[in-house]
C-alpha cells in the first residue's frame, strides 16, 4: 500500500472528525446564515463579526479560548467532567470543537450567499398555498439555496482538515487519539522523516484541493443561472 | 548637506563602541532550566559588560535549530544524546563539552488533586491521562519512556499518555487539571505552586540523566561565551544549581 | 362573496394606497395604468404585504385588523394569487408544482386533481421541465396550483400580458367559466379594456392609490 497502515489510520480519522464537525455545524450554520441573509436588526453587525472572527483571529488564540472553555477546572469542561465523566481537552472530541469553530465562518458565509439568491416571491406564492414556515424553508428556500449551502459543506469540511494551530493548543498532537493530517506532517517534518511528510501532503493536497475544485464549480453554475 | 563621508565614519564608530561596550552571548538551553539560569545570567551580568540571550525549549528542538544554523553560542542539552547529534556534526567546540547537571524524574498531581498515587503503578488504575514530554524526542519524555520500560510499565500506560512539546507544557498541563498527573523534573515540580510531587524516582532506580553543554563552533563572541561558561561551572553558580534541585556534577 | 377592505393605508413610492370599498361580485376587476397601486392592493389582500393601517374581511372571517395588531397569517387566508412573473418553482416539476398546494391540505378540501387539469389542458405537461414551458403553459400551469389549493377567492395580476391574441382569447375563456366550473371568486387585475369587458361583472378603477370609479366594465371602459 502507498501509506503505510499508521498513515490510513491518520487519513481515515482525520476524514472521520471532519465529517463529524461538518455534519455539527450545519444546522447552526444555516441558523446563523438564514437570518443574516433576510432580515437587518440592530446588532446584526456584532453578529456577522462574530461569525467571521474565527476566520481572521490566529487560530492559536482560538484554541487557547476554547481551552478555557472546555477546561476541566471552570467552565463547560468542569461540567461534562463532573456530570458525565466526559473529557474534552486532549481528545477527539477537542478535535471535532476546533475543526467545527474554525470551519463555521465559511460554512455561514456560502450559506448566506445561497440564501439571498433565493426570489422571496417563490417563498411568498408557497405561502398562499398554505405552507407553513417550515415547509416553506425546508421545501422552497433549503433547494433553491443549496448550491450555496454544499459549497459551504465543502469549504468548511476542507477547512476542519487543513486545521492545526487551534488543535495543537486544545487536543494536543497524541499518537492514535488526536493526531489529523496537519498534526502529522508537522511531526514528521519536525522528525526529519521527510517521505512520510510528502505521502501525507499529496493526500492533504487531493482533499483540499476536490473540495474547493467542487465548491467553486457549484458557485459558478449557481451564479449562471 | 552631511559629508558623506564622515557621516558612515562616525556611524561606524559608534557601532564598534557600542559592540566594544560588551557582547552578546545566544544560549540555547532546555526548558527545565528556565529559572535556574536566568537568575545564573543576572548574577553574571552584574559583573560582566556582556548580555545573556536565552533561547530555552525542548532539547530536540535546539538542536534542529542549531544544524539549521541558527545564531546560538551556547548549548546546554537536557541529555547527551541532542549533545551527541551535534557532536557528530561537527558543530561544537569539542574541548568545551562538559557534563553538567543531573537531575531526578517526579509524577506530579494538580494541587487540588485527590488521586493517591504513591508509585508509578497506581497511575494504571487511578488515572486516564498522563502529561509527558513527548516520548519521542523531547529528553525528559525520552526518559520516563526509559524508566517506565524498565519496570515494564510502558505498554500498559501508554494509551493514557499525553504528549506535549517540552517538560514546561507537561508542567502546565498538569497545573490546568486537564490531565490527572505528568512526569517532570523535580526541579520543575519545585518552582510551580500549583503542583504537588506525588512520588520522585530515586537516583539510583531512574534513568541516568545527565545535562551536557558546549560552546559552538560558530559562535560569534568566543570569548564572551567563554567567560559565560566559565561562570556557570563556578562555585556561586553551583549553590544556584542546587537551590532549584539540580545534582551537580561538576 | 363578501369581502370588506376598510381604512386600508399603505404607502408607496409615490404616493399612498386607500381604499375603503365592500366587494360581493364574484367577478371583479381592477383596472389601471401601471404604478396605480393595483399589485400592492392584492398583495395586501393576499397578506403578503402589510399595510400601515386596514381591516380586511372576506366572507365573515377577519383576515386584517391592524388597529388590533392582528393580521392572518398568509398560509390560513386561502387565498389563490397568480402574480404576474413566472412563480413556479424551478426545482420541482410541473406535478410536483401542482401538487403543492394539495399536499398537507385535508382531502375534501381539494378540487379532483384531473377536474383542474383536464379544464385547463395542461395534461400532456405533468411531466415537462418547468424551465421548457412556454409563457401561456405556464401562465395555465400557476392558475391550476392556485386552484388546485382550493381557495375562498383567486387574485389574478395580469395574467395574461406576453401572450398572443388567440392564446389570450382560449384563456380568458377558461378564466370566465372557472367560476361556474369551481365556484371561485376572483379579483382580476389589467390595463386592458378587452380582458375586463370580458370577464368581469364589476370594474374599479384604479389611478394613483385610490379609486375614482366602480361600475359596469362596458360602461366604464367601453
Amino acid at each position: 500500500m502507498w501509506l503505510t497502515p499508521a498513515e490510513w489510520q491518520i487519513v481515515r480519522f482525520t476524514l472521520a472528525v471532519c465529517a463529524l464537525s461538518t455534519l455539527l455545524i450545519l444546522p447552526f450554520g444555516l441558523a446563523v446564515a438564514w437570518p443574516l441573509a433576510r432580515y437587518r436588526w440592530p446588532g446584526k453587525l456584532l453578529l456577522e463579526t462574530l461569525v467571521t472572527l474565527p476566520l481572521v483571529l490566529p487560530p492559536v488564540a482560538t484554541g487557547l479560548l476554547l481551552l478555557k472553555f472546555f477546561s476541566r477546572r471552570g467552565g463547560v469542561g468542569q461540567f461534562l467532567h463532573e456530570r458525565f465523566g466526559i473529557d474534552v481537552v486532549f481528545t477527539w472530541r477537542a478535535v471535532v470543537a476546533a475543526a467545527a469553530v474554525m470551519s463555521f465562518p465559511l460554512l455561514v458565509r456560502s450559506a448566506r450567499v445561497g440564501f439571498q439568491s433565493v426570489n422571496q416571491r417563490l417563498e411568498h406564492i408557497a405561502r398562499t398555498l398554505g405552507a407553513s414556515n417550515p415547509r416553506v424553508f425546508f421545501t422552497i428556500t433549503v433547494p433553491l439555496a443549496s448550491r450555496g449551502i454544499i459549497a459551504g459543506i465543502l469549504l468548511a469540511f476542507a477547512r476542519a482538515v487543513g486545521e492545526f494551530g487551534a488543535t495543537i493548543v486544545v487536543a494536543g498532537n497524541i499518537p492514535r487519539r488526536t493526531t489529523t493530517l496537519s498534526l502529522e506532517i508537522f511531526e514528521t517534518v519536525q522528525l526529519g522523516h521527510d517521505a512520510s511528510a510528502y505521502r501525507l501532503l499529496i493526500v492533504s493536497v487531493i482533499i483540499a484541493f476536490g473540495a474547493v475544485w467542487l465548491s467553486e464549480a457549484l458557485m459558478k453554475r449557481s451564479v449562471s443561472r | 548637506m552631511f559629508r558623506f563621508p564622515g557621516t558612515i565614519f562616525i556611524f561606524a564608530a559608534t557601532l564598534l563602541l557600542r559592540t566594544a561596550n560588551g557582547a552578546e552571548v545566544n544560549v540555547y538551553a532546555a526548558a527545565s532550566l528556565t529559572d535556574v539560569l536566568k537568575e545564573i545570567a543576572a548574577n553574571y551580568e552584574k559583573q560582566s559588560s556582556d548580555k545573556i540571550v536565552f533561547n530555552f525549549g525542548a532539547s530536540n528542538l535546539l538542536a534542529r535549530q542549531i544544524t539549521e544554523r541558527a545564531p546560538a553560542d551556547v548549548f546546554f542539552s537536557a541529555d547527551e544524546a541532542k549533545m551527541d547529534d551535534l557532536q557528530k556534526a561537527g558543530l561544537i567546540v569539542s574541548e568545551t563539552r562538559r557534563d553538567l547537571l543531573s537531575n531526578s524524574l517526579v509524577i506530579v498531581v494538580p494541587n487540588d488533586s485527590k488521586l493517591a498515587i504513591a508509585s508509578p503503578d497506581d497511575l494504571l488504575t487511578k488515572t486516564q491521562k498522563i502529561a509527558i514530554a513527548d516520548p519521542r524526542a523531547v529528553p525528559a519524555g525520552i526518559y520516563t519512556k526509559e524508566y517506565l520500560s524498565g519496570l515494564g510499565l510502558w505498554d500498559k500506560l501508554e494509551s493514557k499518555m499525553v504528549p506535549t512539546e517540552n517538560v514546561r507544557a507537561a508542567l502546565a498541563a498538569v497545573e490546568s487539571g486537564n490531565v490527572d498527573a505528568g512526569f517532570i523534573y523535580k526541579t520543575d515540580a519545585n518552582i510551580s505552586k500549583k503542583v504537588k510531587i506525588a512520588f520522585t524516582v530515586s537516583v539510583e532506580k531512574g534513568p541516568a540523566i545527565m545535562y551536557p553543554i558546549a560552546m559552538l563552533k560558530e559562535a560569534k563572541n568566543k570569548n564572551a561565551a567563554e567567560g559565560f561558561l566559565r561562570y556557570v561551572e563556578s562555585d556561586s553558580a553551583r549553590t544556584l544549581f542546587e537551590r532549584y534541585g539540580f545534582i551537580a556534577k561538576f | 362573496m363578501k369581502l370588506e377592505i376598510r381604512r386600508l393605508s399603505l404607502r408607496l413610492e409615490q404616493f399612498t394606497l386607500k381604499i375603503d370599498v365592500d366587494l360581493q361580485r364574484e367577478r371583479t376587476g381592477i383596472f389601471g395604468p401601471s404604478g396605480a397601486g393595483k399589485t400592492s392592493l392584492l398583495e395586501s389582500i393576499a397578506g403578503l404585504r402589510t399595510p400601515q393601517t386596514a381591516m380586511i374581511s372576506l366572507d365573515g372571517r377577519l383576515y386584517e385588523n391592524t388597529a388590533q395588531n392582528y393580521s392572518l397569517p398568509v398560509r390560513l387566508r386561502k387565498i389563490g394569487y397568480v402574480p404576474q412573473d413566472e412563480s413556479l418553482f424551478p426545482h420541482l416539476s410541473v406535478r410536483r408544482n401542482l401538487l403543492y398546494g394539495i399536499d398537507g391540505n385535508a382531502k375534501h378540501d381539494t378540487f379532483s386533481f384531473d377536474h383542474v387539469l383536464s379544464f385547463l389542458e395542461i395534461g400532456p405537461l405533468l411531466d415537462r421541465d418547468v424551465r421548457s414551458l412556454s409563457r401561456g403553459e405556464n401562465q395555465r400551469i400557476v392558475i391550476a396550483r392556485a386552484l388546485l389549493s382550493a381557495p375562498r377567492l383567486l387574485l389574478l395580476d395580469e395574467p395574461l400580458t406576453a401572450l398572443d391574441a388567440k392564446l389570450k382569447n382560449a384563456i380568458l375563456e377558461q378564466l370566465r367559466s372557472l367560476h361556474n366550473e369551481f365556484g371561485i371568486p376572483m379579483m382580476y387585475v389589467t390595463h386592458d379594456p378587452a380582458e375586463a369587458i370580458k370577464i368581469c361583472e364589476e370594474v374599479l378603477m384604479l389611478e394613483s392609490g385610490k379609486i375614482t370609479a366602480r361600475g359596469h366594465p362596458g360602461q366604464l371602459l367601453g
